[in-house]
């Protein structure tokens, strides 16, 4: 791995694709930079993104927009109670052929496409939430006892809503846990309404001014299987997601007073492949500790399972993950407590 | 300009360096502690004394140094401190993969290269430092005095001691106390002087106060015998100087012969050889005196017996001074001593033993005293009446006390413990503790007359019709 770490010339092209496609993401929606750098990141390792946000704050838009730019083939979904897994993986039907025969024909469902957008998955009943279970880890889908395989690449890009809980289903930790990301929408602020309002006649977004071709993008995802990964960052990875168990070595006082379960070995992998994204997007060969402390929040803040207490105490994932990464040395230098290190 | 292969090193150089120093100020600060509380134990034992002890601070210097060779041991790998590097500087991990592959090529991409500030927070540290030499120091400059709490102080008891001895010694001299006694004595003050310790010193007193105590009584009862000796040694002197001086008046023989056997028994009462104060009289003198040989009685002789008398009084007189200038003895017992048996009218004596002719008759050593009267001492002193006092103010001045109503009548009201006052004979007492006193109920201090008191008050009442 070493031996293939990228050299200037060879990281320049994608870090300015990667420069391109945010400034266009941020032309086109207006105040989210550090969003669309992290759904970009998202997109560069091939994970699934799941959105929080209230109604109309540009979460769709933002798909679509990325579907645009990126050239990628892209489906919505509205998920609604009453929703079947058929209607999402695709079904049988009976169809004439052309000879007169009469055949169980696959009709594919919406899955099968670039870029998914789940509108509020979790208005959906648990049976058809665990119709994408096997498309995000698999990117396959099999029914009646056939495989299908998704086009590459797949990205299923959820929204819920977290206010009308009423009438909803959470989604199992088991499907969180195949998000990359939860990443969520706050509301714009007041010079960013001003600009939309003065700019976009009844919010119609601009059409991006340029966009990423397949192989542009297949290169991308080639670059970040060059991004060099140092043990001593791998190792805080390891360390931080060990520290999200309660009863670990290195568990803060809060983790072991909220968390119930800490994050998954999967997390400890999504926050590898994020962080060599971040890199990749800022231009760096390798990964730096600040590229971990970007990704880790998104990463583990809808895989950690708090208790009652936490309700009581109203404290978040995302607080805990905050806290955590402000406590833990980063080296492991292990300094005694009398001795500082600060940078000149 | 200096690269970040220089400034990685010098940061784990610096690095290194502060916790070997922290190490080694840790142990020091331990050791100091330790020393002192080693040096604090050993000087209130008393088992080593001296500056010597000092020498045990250096024992600082290998412990620093050992301190120092561990934590450069227990380094941190460089891996780690390449970490702390990168992340400091934010290069993003390529001084991380420095480590794994060849990154020449992107140093211009990084920060300025910049060793990271290492900061000890050493105050707690170098002042627990500080504190551990102060105390270390202040314990080996000490004094003994403050710290020898273990070692046992001798009592500083010498000049009584050396009182003691004197007095033993005196009373050795004057042969009171035997000298094996003295010997033994003068061994057990050299051994309290000695032994005596600061920790149980009332053995010591007590053993003081005891010698004190028999010295004190050998001389009281030498001082009593000697008063005793010397009133028969000076009655004997009196009657000797008597007959001395009657034989040369014309002393009959009879007188003479009493006279020797009222002398021989004064000198044989006094018992001058035996008790504490020994003396002696010459023995051909007293049996010559018993044997009743008065022609072998001469002036010479009686002189000599004199002499022998005087002798034994002087010694006496000088012992008794002795043992008065050590305060073994009251001074009255030496007046008493110099003062015994002082016969008054030796004149007397000499002239009524060269007069007398019936000396068997009376009891000759008694007429060396008293002139009779009042005061005069002596059984035969002749009585006389003579100035009778006067019995003003002697006798019991009666008083009547007013007449009170019949007995019958009265009413008892309490008792009066002070004398009544007359104030007329038709008044009855109006003063008084019965003063207050009322009929019903009264004072709660009303005296109250018991049954027992019935004779007094009959007595009283009777007493005027008589």
């Amino acid at each position: 791995m070493a031996d293939t770490i990228l050299k200037p010339e060879e990281l320049q092209p994608a870090a300015e694709l990667a420069g391109k496609t945010l400034e266009q993401l941020d032309r086109v929606l207006l105040g989210r930079k550090e969003l669309h750098r992290l759904v970009l990141i998202g997109i560069l390792s091939k994970g699934h993104v799941l959105f929080e946000g209230l109604p109309g704050l540009g979460k769709t838009a933002l798909v679509r927009t990325i579907g645009q730019i990126l050239k990628l083939d892209f489906k919505r979904i509205q998920f609604t109670p009453d929703l079947m897994p058929g209607d999402i993986l695709g079904t049988h039907i009976l169809q004439q052929t052309d000879s007169g025969k009469r055949e169980m024909v696959f009709q594919p469902g919406p899955v099968f496409t670039n870029i998914l957008l789940a509108d509020e998955i979790n208005r959906a009943s648990p049976k058809t939430q665990s119709a994408l279970l096997e498309t995000m880890q698999e990117n396959s889908v099999t029914l009646l006892g056939t495989t299908r395989q998704l086009p590459l690449p797949f990205f299923v890009l959820a929204s819920q809503n977290p206010i009308e809980l009423e009438g909803t289903y959470p989604l199992p930790e088991a499907q969180l846990d195949r998000f990359l990301f939860r990443l969520l929408f706050d509301n714009a602020s007041t010079e960013v309404l001003d600009q939309i309002i003065s700019e976009r006649r009844r919010g119609e977004l601009p059409m991006p001014t340029w966009q990423m071709e397949r192989a542009q993008l297949e290169s991308l995802f080639q670059v970040m299987n060059r991004i060099y990964l140092p043990r001593p960052v791998s190792r805080y990875i390891a360390r931080l997601v060990s520290a999200t168990h309660p009863g670990s070595a290195e568990a803060s006082e809060a983790v072991t007073r909220y968390v119930s379960y800490g994050a998954s070995p999967r997390a400890a992998i999504a926050i590898a492949e994020a962080a060599r994204a971040h890199a990749l997007v800022s231009g760096r060969p390798t990964v730096g500790f600040e590229d971990v402390k970007v990704v880790a929040e998104p990463v583990l803040n809808h895989r950690l399972l708090l208790n009652y207490q936490a309700r009581f105490d109203r404290m978040s994932p995302s607080r805990l993950v905050q806290q955590l990464l402000a406590q833990m040395d980063e080296t492991g230098l292990k300094l005694p407590g009398d001795v500082e290190l600060q940078s000149a | 300009m200096a690269s970040h292969a220089g400034a990685l090193k010098s940061f784990g150089q610096k690095l290194a360096l502060l916790l070997m120093v922290r190490s080694a100020v840790a142990w020091m600060t331990v050791w100091f502690f330790l020393w002192g509380v080693v040096v604090l134990a050993v000087r209130v034992s008393g088992l080593l004394k001296g500056h010597g002890l000092a020498l045990g601070l250096l024992g600082c210097i290998p412990l620093a140094l050992i301190a120092a060779w561990r934590e450069w041991r227990r380094r941190e790998a460089v891996t780690k401190i390449r970490a702390a590097y990168d992340n400091l500087n934010q290069c993003g991990g390529v001084i991380m993969a420095q480590e794994a592959a060849d990154m020449a090529e992107w140093q211009s991409a990084l920060p300025v290269p910049a060793a990271p500030i290492l900061r000890w927070r050493s105050g707690r540290a170098l002042g627990l430092l500080g504190i551990s030499g102060v105390f270390a120091a202040t314990i080996l400059l000490l004094p003994d005095r403050l710290t020898t709490l273990g070692t046992p102080h001798t009592l500083e008891i010498g000049k009584l001691v050396g009182e003691l001895k004197t007095e033993v010694e005196t009373l050795k001299d004057e042969k009171i106390l035997e000298d094996k006694k003295a010997d033994e004595t003068q061994k057990q003050l050299s051994q309290l002087e000695k032994n005596s310790s600061g920790l149980d010193p009332s053995k010591t007193w007590e053993a003081l106060d005891h010698i004190k105590e028999s010295d004190s009584d050998l001389a009281k009862q030498a001082a009593e015998e000697a008063v005793n000796k010397m009133t028969s040694l000076a009655a004997a002197q009196a009657l000797a100087s008597a007959m001395n001086q009657a034989a040369d008046d014309g002393m009959s023989q009879d007188t003479a012969t009493h006279a020797a056997q009222d002398l021989a028994n004064m000198l044989t009462a006094a018992k001058l050889e035996d008790g504490l104060l020994k003396g002696d009289v010459p023995k051909e003198l007293l049996a010559q005196l018993n044997g009743l040989k008065l022609d072998g009685l001469n002036k010479e002789q009686l002189q000599k017996l004199l002499n022998a008398i005087q002798f034994n009084k002087s010694n006496l007189g000088r012992s008794m001074t002795n043992l008065a200038h050590l305060r073994l003895i009251d001074p009255k017992y030496l007046s008493q001593c110099h003062n015994a048996g002082q016969c008054t009218n030796c004149n007397a004596l000499a002239a009524f033993l060269s007069t007398c002719t019936n000396a068997g008759s009376c009891n000759l050593a008694s007429l060396c005293y008293g002139r009779g009267g009042p005061g005069g001492g002596g059984g035969t002193g002749p009585m006389t009446w003579q100035n009778e006092s006067s019995e003003d103010s002697l006798k019991f001045e009666e008083h009547a006390l007013p007449p009170s109503a019949n007995l019958s009548d009265a009413q008892f009201v309490g008792v009066s413990q002070s004398a009544p006052e007359l104030s007329g004979n038709d008044v009855s007492a109006e003063h008084g503790a019965l003063a207050n006193a009322q009929g019903s109920g009264g004072s709660a201090n009303s005296q109250v007359i018991l049954p027992q008191h019935r004779q007094a008050i009959q007595r009283f009442f009777k007493r005027d019709t008589q």
